[in-house]
């Protein structure tokens, strides 16, 4: 009953929102007052369905006349959407068909939005289209309408569909969406007027069906620019005709180029098909698992919709793509997006997918592999795809002239290739970007001629063909031993000398190659296959057996957080080598000037960096010195709190108190730009009225007391948030202590001395002792945001002095004099901390870390 | 662990007064009134000055309570360009960011308790060392620039996956569960991923909750980071603009100046200013704060307790 409300409420809704404006028109000044009278100041979706382009005076500015909005998918979507509703309210048994109704409908409405949107965009010089959010409403009311039927799927009945049909049903419709991609699925329209030739005007009347798209939109527009001369004529002799739309001709000559990049929807595409076609595949397979079809046919749909959107969004990146969505852009055509069925079949087979999964009336989980061989299945399956990865490829050479860093060629080198042991020509004959040999037979002085290189480049190739044969050959020969499955222990050993052996590949990459001639190194798939090949050792140990041991299943589920701990906590330390070079941005790490410890030894000798170093240190001991002296104030607080009986009241203040420590440090300092604002502030009007001042006095842009005032700051923000601790540990005191003490006459100062403070005393030396050890890692967030050029020089931290000479300082950045302060600052505070630690063991017997 | 005691009930001392205590208790509730007061005074006055009249703000006329009341600070000021974006970003952050780190130490302060996996403690002490030393600011941002995530949105997300401190307390939390529970699901066949779905997930909602809300403000909060890691001027969030309007007062202006509806500009009261637009967006950003804090206040009341024991 509630569920039949919602979704009439909903319908309701959706409908409502249909009479609100869709879109804001602003009419260009230069259509003349009659003409732009005659616009609407709004459209509201209603008016685009009823009345198509119609809504606008089409007839009056000719120009426009390419305005097309498919109103009917809209209308078809909100037919949808009642019908989902209907279902919705029908009953228990109807909610499965509530649902894809629902999902056809928001696939429908959602098109009609950006389709309107993207118009929008397009309608750049005659007048602005301006979409208001109200377009998404009835793509939203279908999104609301699809939830409310996942909500009811609880109660509603198995449905009643076999596995077969089941199946049947989510393959046909994943290879229907593939066949969509066949048909057209955008349109793109200009007006014959802006070309001279209408023939060619016609050619660039155009629809493309997505795959098209996949095969490269760009050199597909190139190949016709070349062949009809279509762009060549916008792009040159027609300028003219352009120019009355824009003020600028240069600038429009200058936005007509075909783009390079539409690498992207291409890529999302690609992996759409490859998706649908294994869902399809899997969809038809008797016993394999029901959620990877569904799970595929998700991500797939994911994919389309990425393409579409980059399809349909001129704006931002992509914004000139191809010569013609530049002309759309430019209000000189239009592109739109025809009713794109395949989203809408992935839609429904997603829907169906997970209708026939929740519901089915058989158990669905079904591995395919037997669950004897399953670990060996992983093993086999790990080694063949490391043996794909060897002959992808593995290093990458890059060639360089001597003493200079940029690099002049990239040549990758592939297993497959090197297994002929010929080098390829462009290794052996490196040429620059332009086709000209980077080494000539007549060498300069300090160069290389080009027989030496190729002498060097044959005899590396050599080598990395050598390795390649061997690691194939190891990576086959455990392949061979893991079928045979005769002894367990000769894959493993294969296999991992088939990691060493990519190891010595790396190796071979890495410093095999003359520094006079350039740098190569490891590709990703080489890096990737190590680990793989290990793995492959791993699981062939358990070729035989139904189950991994518990601790190595436990020990694999580790695995990907370590990974994360290593890549962000432990790789960085990989940079304290930073502070032993003279590191300069942008050259490779083994070209880098070595400097020993240069740099340690300036923050002594080097009196510009002395100077700077002992300031900056004063600023941190004296801030942090003062939060330390005054790391008793919450407990007081706390204490104090404690005596306070009316509970609304404490409530009331532990709540309000406690909210600075919230906020950020930004929005610190705007309470502070707007209250201590030198004449306007609060603070300033306050301190004038009671005569503290004459004159306004600039709070924050002065260098006067600012370790006080960002001691007050930091107190203001912490106090009542370091108070709840303490407020903790008193609720953890005995009360039969302070009942005793009552009954022997102590009064409430009496208490307040000898049991609530002794009780604290505890928690408040652990957290002193933190905070000593922490005395140099006052971080810089409130720091910065008070820092400005008066009082940079008593405000300035540690952290953000080596902040503001690196990153901050773009040009004279002191990379590795910073990374040497960093590595002194880690040393001298893990030291404190375990000093801490050590004195707390001594004195308490509890360790605090 | 400690035992969560009821809260101290005051009793009703039927006794009368003292005149010391009556002093006392005076001076007591006023000292804490007045830092009560402290603490909320600012948010009141940022707020009176984003809906009162932005000639009255400029002329510093408006100290106390609003006057002239408006709220076309606020429409405005979502149509400054890429306000709207850093919004996106700031929830987009806040949303995957809390989502990925508290799933990720949850499960991991999960597998952490298991005795019988390879390596326990080694692999432990290896997440939980990294508490106590970091490789400092310039190798931090040189490997993160090395791993591809400068002007990357997924920097505000995936490196947060394991953080030892959450780890060491949802560990804790659970090793404080009677094992048998576990025990009885692991007898019925369920896998590990099971187990901590159905059973232990459940009855970690309470730590959950609290990593929730810390972790939600830390990166709903956070600036620097978008300052150091996106160079280019991508994926800013909406604290990083407040810190820019502060300390880019010129630019912003220009930026007021170009965004002003043309209609608007005779009308002094609602004129964009960059001090208003500075305020209004300080508003906007406090706003998700103090909507969500009355709600999860008890939460890290709990939360910190937990933590103080481990230390």
């Amino acid at each position: 009953m509630k569920k039949r409300w919602a979704g009439i409420i909903v319908l309701a809704v959706v409908l409502a929102t249909l009479f609100l404006p869709a879109a804001k028109v602003y009419v260009h000044s230069q259509l003349g007052e009659e003409t732009a009278a005659l616009f609407p100041k709004t459209v509201s979706v209603g008016d685009v369905m009823l009345k198509g382009a119609d809504c606008l005076p089409t007839a009056e500015v000719p120009q426009l006349g390419l305005i097309a909005f498919d109103g009917w998918m809209l209308i078809a979507g909100l037919v949808l959407l009642a019908l989902a509703a209907v279902a919705l309210a029908m009953g228990e048994q109807w909610i499965h068909a509530s649902i894809v109704l629902s999902f056809l409908s928001i696939g429908l409405t959602f098109t009609f939005s950006l389709q309107v949107n993207n118009l929008c965009g397009s309608l750049l010089f005659t007048l602005l289209l301006e979409t208001q959010a109200w377009i998404y409403a009835p793509a939203i009311g279908g999104l609301v309408m699809a939830v409310l039927g996942f909500a009811s799927l609880k109660e509603a009945p198995a449905m009643n569909i076999s596995d077969r049909t089941f199946r049947l049903l989510s393959g046909v419709l994943a290879i229907l969406a593939v066949l969509c991609l066949l048909l057209p699925s955008h349109v793109v329209s200009v007006p014959e007027t802006i070309t001279a030739d209408p023939a060619d005007a016609a050619a660039m009347n155009r629809s493309t069906p997505l795959w098209k798209e996949m095969l490269g939109s760009e050199s597909n527009l190139r190949a016709e620019a070349a062949e009809k001369g279509v762009y060549g004529s916008v792009l040159t002799g027609d300028i003219e005709v352009l120019v009355p739309y824009s003020n600028d001709a240069n600038n429009i000559q200058g936005i007509f180029t075909i783009g390079s990049s539409t690498a992207a929807p291409n890529a999302y595409l690609i992996a759409a098909v490859i998706l649908l076609a294994l869902t399809a595949l899997l969809a038809f397979l008797p016993r394999a698992d029901r959620w990877f079809p569904l799970s595929l046919s998700v991500l797939a749909l994911i994919c389309i919709g990425a393409t579409v959107m980059s399809i349909m969004n001129l704006g931002s990146g992509d914004m000139y793509a191809t010569a013609t969505r530049q002309l759309c852009h430019l209000g000189l055509g239009s592109l739109t997006v025809t009713p794109m069925l395949m989203t809408l079949l992935t839609l429904a087979s997603a829907g169906c997918g997970v209708l026939g999964v929740r519901y089915a009336n058989e158990p669905y989980f079904i591995n395919p592999i037997p669950k004897k061989s399953r670990l060996k299945v992983i093993a086999l399956a790990l080694a063949l795809v490391s043996l794909a990865f060897v002959l992808l490829p593995s290093t990458t050479v890059s060639f360089t002239k001597p003493g200079k860093n940029k690099v002049l060629a990239t040549v990758d080198v592939s297993g497959l290739e090197s297994l002929t042991f010929h080098a390829p020509e462009e290794l052996l004959h490196p040429t620059d970007s332009k086709g000209k040999a980077i080494y000539q037979e007549e060498a300069k002085e300090d160069e290389l001629n080009a027989s030496a290189v190729e002498a060097l480049m044959q005899k590396l190739f050599t080598s990395f063909s050598i390795s390649t044969w061997i690691t194939l050959v190891l990576i086959a020969a455990g392949i061979a031993a893991v079928l045979a499955h005769k002894d367990k222990k000769l894959p493993i050993l294969l296999f991992l000398l088939a990691f060493v052996a990519r190891l010595v590949t790396w190796l071979l990459a890495a410093l095999s190659m003359p520094r006079s001639i350039g740098s190569s190194g490891a590709t990703a798939f080489l890096y990737i296959s190590l680990p793989l090949l290990l793995f492959a050792a791993f699981f062939s140990n358990f070729v035989n057996e139904e189950e991994l041991p518990k601790k190595y299943k436990l020990f694999l589920m580790m695995l990907p957080f370590l990974v994360a701990v290593f890549l962000f906590s432990y790789l960085p330390l990989y940079g304290w080598s930073y502070a032993f070079y003279n590191y300069k941005f942008g050259i490779p790490m083994d070209q880098q000037e070595f400097v020993g410890f240069k740099w340690f030894a300036e923050m002594f000798t080097n009196q510009g960096h002395r100077d700077n170093i002992v300031r900056v240190l004063k600023n941190t001991f004296g801030m942090s010195g003062l939060n330390l002296a005054t790391s008793f104030l919450p407990m007081v607080f706390a204490i104090f709190l404690n005596e306070v009986n009316n509970m609304r009241f404490k409530k009331a203040v532990q709540i309000f108190t406690t909210l600075p420590n919230f906020i950020s440090w930004a929005l610190v300092f705007s309470f502070a730009m707007a209250m201590f604002a030198m004449d306007t502030g609060i603070f300033s009007k306050f301190m004038l009225s009671i005569g503290a001042i004459q004159e306004p006095v600039a709070w924050l842009n002065s260098s006067e007391h600012i370790w006080l005032k960002m001691w007050g700051w930091s107190t203001w923000k912490g106090l009542g948030w370091g108070a709840i601790m303490y407020l903790a540990a008193i609720a953890g005191i005995d009360q039969e202590l302070y009942e005793a003490a009552k009954v022997d006459g102590a009064n409430r100062w009496k208490q307040m001395r000898y049991i609530t403070l002794p009780g604290l005393l505890p928690t408040f030396i652990v957290l002193f002792m933190l905070s000593v050890s922490n005395i140099l890692n006052n971080g810089m967030d409130q720091y910065m945001v008070f820092q400005n050029s008066m009082n940079k020089n008593t405000i300035e931290v540690l952290d953000l002095y080596v902040y503001n000479i690196t990153i901050a300082s773009k040009g004279t950045a002191l990379y590795s004099f910073a990374t040497a302060i960093g590595i002194l600052k880690t040393l001298v505070s893990v030291t404190l901390l375990f000093s801490a630690n050590f004195l707390s063991k001594k004195l308490r017997g509890e360790s605090i870390v | 662990m400690i035992k969560k005691q009821p809260a101290p009930e005051m009793k009703k001392h039927r006794k009368v007064y003292s005149k010391g205590d009556i002093a006392f208790n005076i001076v007591n509730y006023t000292v804490f009134f007045l830092i009560t007061l402290a603490c909320v005074f600012p948010f009141y006055y940022l707020f009176i000055n984003t809906i009162s009249s932005n000639e009255l703000v400029r002329l510093g006329k408006i100290q106390l309570y609003p006057r002239e009341i408006q709220f076309e600070n606020y429409v405005q000021v979502m149509k400054i360009e890429g306000i709207a974006d850093a919004l996106l970003v700031s929830v987009a952050r806040t949303v995957l960011g809390t989502l990925w780190t508290v799933a990720g130490c949850a499960f991991l302060g999960y597998l952490v308790t298991k005795q019988e996996m390879w390596l326990r403690k080694v692999w432990y002490r290896m997440i939980v060392i990294t508490m106590y030393f970091s490789a400092g600011l310039i190798p931090w941002y040189m490997n993160l620039r090395m791993l591809g995530f400068l002007d990357n949105f997924w920097v505000y997300v995936i490196p947060g996956l394991v953080s030892p401190y959450n780890v060491i307390l949802v560990k804790t939390f659970i090793e404080g569960m009677p094992p048998a529970l576990e025990e009885s699901a692991t007898l019925d066949g369920a896998g590990y991923i099971r187990c901590f779905v159905s059973v232990v997930m459940p009855l970690i909602t309470p730590i959950l909750a609290t990593l929730c809300i810390f972790s939600a403000v830390g990166q709903w909060n956070s600036f620097t980071d978008t300052m150091m890691l996106m160079p280019s001027g991508k994926y800013y969030t909406l604290q990083f603009l407040l810190y820019k309007y502060q300390h880019e007062a010129q630019s912003l202006a220009a930026l007021v100046r170009t965004t002003q509806d043309s209609g608007s500009m005779a009308n002094l009261s609602i004129k964009q200013t960059a001090l208003s637009v500075q305020m209004t967006v300080a508003m906007v950003v406090t706003l998700p704060i103090l909507l969500v804090y009355p709600y999860f206040q008890r939460y890290f009341v709990k939360g910190i307790m937990i933590g103080a024991v481990k230390g």
